[in-house]
């Protein structure tokens, strides 16, 4: 705690004693469930369980997944938030909307309608299967494509903000110098936009290696082929909990991590 | 003065090198209409009060603002021709920009920022660099060459992006208030080196001000825009002496009528008539110089044909001098000393008579 903190909460002691309380209750029930969580970590078998193969397998593969949807996210994702921040066209606020609607979204309908849009029948799925051969659900690429559906809108909402409040003037100012727009894009407008970037690859890492819903319903639950860490937390549970417990620990960890590089947004400025 | 027939075009452009343009953009109900020629080696100054269009103008010569219709030539090259659908892109027409909060990319030092444009035309990095660190030098900032713009002065920081802007050594300048978002002090330092560095240029500048003091110390013509259209284009003197809008006689400090004149009279549209020494035909200015207005308790007698009553609506402090805004049949300022205020009993409302000798009454064609 920095000397700003403790003057911020000393002079908000005002409050009214029953907000306090509400607050800590709160407090209680977002920590002590993670407090539990490390509480009961069986550190005696960590080894033991990070050497199980289906462990390994779903670690290995939630990442391979997880970075992959990154990638995807950010490739696409970039350019719509540029066409959302900077162009003008009709209906572009119904896009808008159904673009970050997966945000709210309940996950398993995101499965659903992935199945029905890219299922064996499905609106692209059965054209794209009887083309080249290439089935998505039950896949790698499957999960690839349920966690970058449900992640991707959190990176186009936080690149959009960032280039809407990136002053445009530098674009013009690289313009003049005789920088072409993809130079100026490149040199200019994606080195002023790194924070909020950042920020959105990192929002979108979490939630794809988060996902279960839209995963476990297009995708299904494969061990090795599709079983995720979520996926496998879920199925752990019900046959060795210490093994669920130490996946949910790293998984914590993560957000730690991806909460940490993001502190200047979400924590600090208190 | 919004038909086009009061638009004013300046001479012919000499031997084809320089700015010609003739551009009409419409943005809204804004239209912004100007036709100018500026000679390689010419500073021109554009006034104008706010939302004149100024700064459009100067996007429009850049390229960021496309032209509705009209023509924009450089050096002979055309830049945008509507009519034969011409429009060369802002990086490829060589016209380098200044913009009013000097617009240093952040990330970049103050070599990297000059070297940018350098680097952008595909300078081989070592060369760009001590190019720019050459042009760092000439605007005395050669120990700055490291430091990222947020190290830098307000007048460091302008510095730099005049160096970045003529790195790439454009055919012509374009600035946009470049001084006013320094302080007073940096302000005269880098206005007396940027005269410097524009007589260095040789190429056409445009500089947008609002500081008439400004435009005067730096260029040689001035551009006055109205309402997007150019309602003055002519010499500083010409500009101060004979002022073509209320606005402009206003920056300069001098009274503007309008009026119709039949030899020595001039008929103002408010019944009034003024009486010049000169005489003239047709529609015509007549500017008085606030100096020449003399003021009276009582309805002076003697030579001045030029006498009015009217009321004292406000006084203001102009250096050593008072000015004194009369209303009356015939809205007048007056310029006199503070002794003659104390001597006349001048406050705001009293009765007063002003006058003016026929030979002050300057006229000139409308």
């Amino acid at each position: 705690m920095n000397g700003r903190s403790v003057t911020a909460v000393r002079s908000r002691s005002s409050m009214p004693a029953g907000m306090v309380w509400l607050g800590v209750a709160a407090m209680a029930l977002l920590i002590l469930p993670l407090v539990g969580l490390v509480l009961n970590t069986p550190w005696a078998r960590v080894g033991e369980l990070l050497g199980d193969p289906s462990v390994l397998a779903a670690l290995r593969l939630s990442l391979l997944t997880s970075l992959s949807a990154l990638a995807l996210s950010t490739v696409l994702g970039v350019p719509l938030a540029w066409l959302l921040a900077r162009h003008a066209f009709p209906g572009k606020a119904l896009l808008r909307a159904l673009c970050v609607l997966p945000m709210v979204l309940p996950p398993v309908v995101g499965g659903v309608a992935l199945l029905l849009a890219f299922g064996r029948r499905g609106l692209i799925g059965e054209p794209l299967a009887q083309l080249t051969g290439i089935t998505l659900p039950f896949s790698a690429a499957g999960v690839v494509l349920a966690e970058t559906f449900v992640a991707m809108p959190f990176l186009i909402v936080t690149v959009e903000a960032g280039l809407r409040a990136l002053d445009g003037r530098y674009e013009d100012v690289a313009a003049t110098l005789g920088a072409s727009r993809w130079l100026s894009f490149r040199r200019v407008t994606l080195p002023l936009l790194g924070p909020s970037l950042g920020a959105g690859m990192a929002l979108c890492w979490a939630r794809a290696l988060g996902e279960f819903g839209a995963t476990i319903t297009f995708a299904g639950n494969l061990s090795g082929r599709t079983q995720t860490m979520p996926l496998a937390v879920y199925l752990q549970l019900e046959r060795d909990v210490d093994a669920a417990t130490l996946l949910s620990l790293i998984l914590l960890a993560i957000s730690v991590v991806v909460l940490v590089a993001l502190r200047g947004r979400y924590l600090g400025s208190a | 003065m919004s038909s086009r027939t009061a638009r004013v075009r300046s001479s012919d452009a000499p031997g084809g090198g320089g700015l010609a343009a003739d551009v009409t953009v419409a943005l809204g109900a804004f239209t912004l209409d100007v036709a100018l020629h500026v000679a390689a080696g010419e500073v021109v100054a554009v006034l104008g009060p706010n939302g004149a269009g100024k700064s459009t103008l100067l996007r429009v010569f850049a390229g960021l603002v496309p032209v509705d219709a009209g023509r924009v030539e450089l050096d002979g090259a055309v830049l945008d021709d509507s009519a034969a659908g011409v429009r060369v892109p802002p990086e490829q027409r060589g016209v380098g920009m200044v913009f009013q909060e000097h617009l240093l990319f952040p990330h970049l030092s103050a070599a990297e920022n000059v070297a940018f444009g350098l680097r952008a035309k595909g300078t081989p990095w070592r060369q760009a660099r001590t190019q720019a660190l050459g042009w760092l030098a000439k605007v005395g900032l050669s120990a700055a060459a490291g430091r990222k713009p947020r190290a830098l002065s307000g007048g460091q920081g302008q510095r730099v992006a005049l160096a970045r802007a003529l790195a790439v050594k454009p055919r012509m300048l374009l600035m946009d208030e470049p001084l006013s978002a320094l302080d007073v002090e940096a302000r005269l330092a880098i206005r007396r080196e940027l005269r410097a560095h524009l007589e260095a240029f040789g190429g056409p500048s445009l500089i947008v001000t609002h500081d008439p003091v400004e435009a005067i110390a730096l260029a040689t013509r001035l551009l006055i825009l109205e309402e997007g259209r150019v309602v003055q284009d002519g010499s500083i003197d010409d500009v101060t002496q004979r002022p073509r809008s209320s606005w402009v006689a206003g920056l300069v400090g001098l009274n503007l009528y309008r009026g119709h004149a039949d030899g020595h009279s001039v008929r103002l549209p408010s019944a009034q008539e003024l009486v010049a020494a000169t005489s003239a035909h047709g529609a015509v200015f007549a500017a008085v110089h606030p100096r020449a207005v003399a003021l009276y308790r009582s309805r002076p007698e003697g030579t001045p044909r030029n006498v009015w009553p009217g009321t004292v609506d406000g006084l203001d402090a102009q250096g050593d001098r008072i000015r004194i805004h009369i209303d009356g049949p015939l809205p007048i300022v007056a310029e006199v000393t503070p002794a003659a205020v104390a001597a006349l009993d001048l406050g705001v409302g009293g009765e007063i008579y002003a006058s003016v000798k026929a030979t002050e009454v300057v006229l000139y064609p409308a």
